[in-house]
């Protein structure tokens, strides 16, 4: 496969925002290109489907995507290029898969949103985090 | 030195088989009887119908607004990530790498069809 896994040789420098975001869209794709070897790694077959997985890898995206530095985005895409080589060198085991990519979508985080949904705003920031 | 002369020998033997492999290589191009990606692109109505289907089966998109010259961004309220979600779901259903340069242009189901039926590689 031409685009899987090059080790990042060059650390990305992004000097703007238009350039951090072509390397999201190119960090994107290669995860989305690895999907079938990843599947066939851990035997996701029964488990989860391609697009399921490519949706799951979008979200994550997705959580950060109110980010306006472009280093901050250099440095989230490098933690998000070393997880990506993990799992596709077989560093990880499938339950760690199933558990943070396949279940954590439908079960746990729509639990917590249920139960968010009647609190108020302030005790929301005030679980999510410090500052608000 | 009896490695040598095997080489040599060898050289002589293999001569022929090279021969008779070209020979049946242009006999290949001519007829294409053995040829897995056949000469003729994919049918347009099946690309359409493809194509429609992928994007319809997108968790994001509502399947009544899925029409051929719908605009992903425009019409279909996506964001820019979800475009190139949807540019990847086209190519793992027909089988194909889409360079980025091509990808980048992909804006809606008129470009994806284009694209598809005029890509020699389709599966």
């Amino acid at each position: 496969m031409a685009s899987t896994l090059k080790y990042v040789r060059v650390p990305p420098n992004s000097a703007n925002m238009e350039e951090a975001r072509k390397r999201v869209f190119e960090f994107f794709k290669t995860a989305c290109r690895s999907i079938p070897t990843i599947m066939d790694i851990y035997i996701l077959d029964d488990v989860a489907k391609p697009s399921q997985l490519r949706s799951t890898v979008a979200s994550e995206i997705r959580k950060n995507a109110h980010v306006t530095d472009p280093k901050v985005i250099d440095m989230l895409l490098i933690k998000a290029t070393e997880e990506l080589s993990n799992i596709v060198e077989h560093a990880k085991q499938r339950h760690h898969i199933i558990g943070q990519y396949v279940v954590g979508r439908q079960g746990l985080t729509q639990d917590l949103g249920i139960k968010d949904q009647g609190n108020s705003n302030f005790l929301n920031s005030f679980y999510s985090g410090n500052y608000f | 030195m009896a490695s040598v002369l095997r080489s040599s020998i060898l050289r002589h033997i293999r001569v022929p088989i090279s021969g008779a492999l070209t020979l049946n290589g242009s006999d290949l191009i001519a007829v294409r009887s053995m040829s897995s990606h056949g000469d003729d692109h994919l049918d347009k109505q099946e690309v359409i119908s493809r194509v429609l289907d992928v994007v319809k089966s997108f968790p994001k998109v509502d399947p009544s607004k899925v029409t051929p010259d719908v605009h992903f961004q425009k019409d279909l309220g996506l964001d820019s990530l979800d475009n190139v979600e949807i540019v990847m779901a086209i190519e793992e259903e027909f089988k194909l790498e889409i360079p980025d340069k091509e990808a980048d242009k992909i804006n809606s189901c008129h470009l994806a069809i284009e694209y598809i039926h005029n890509h020699p590689m389709a599966g």
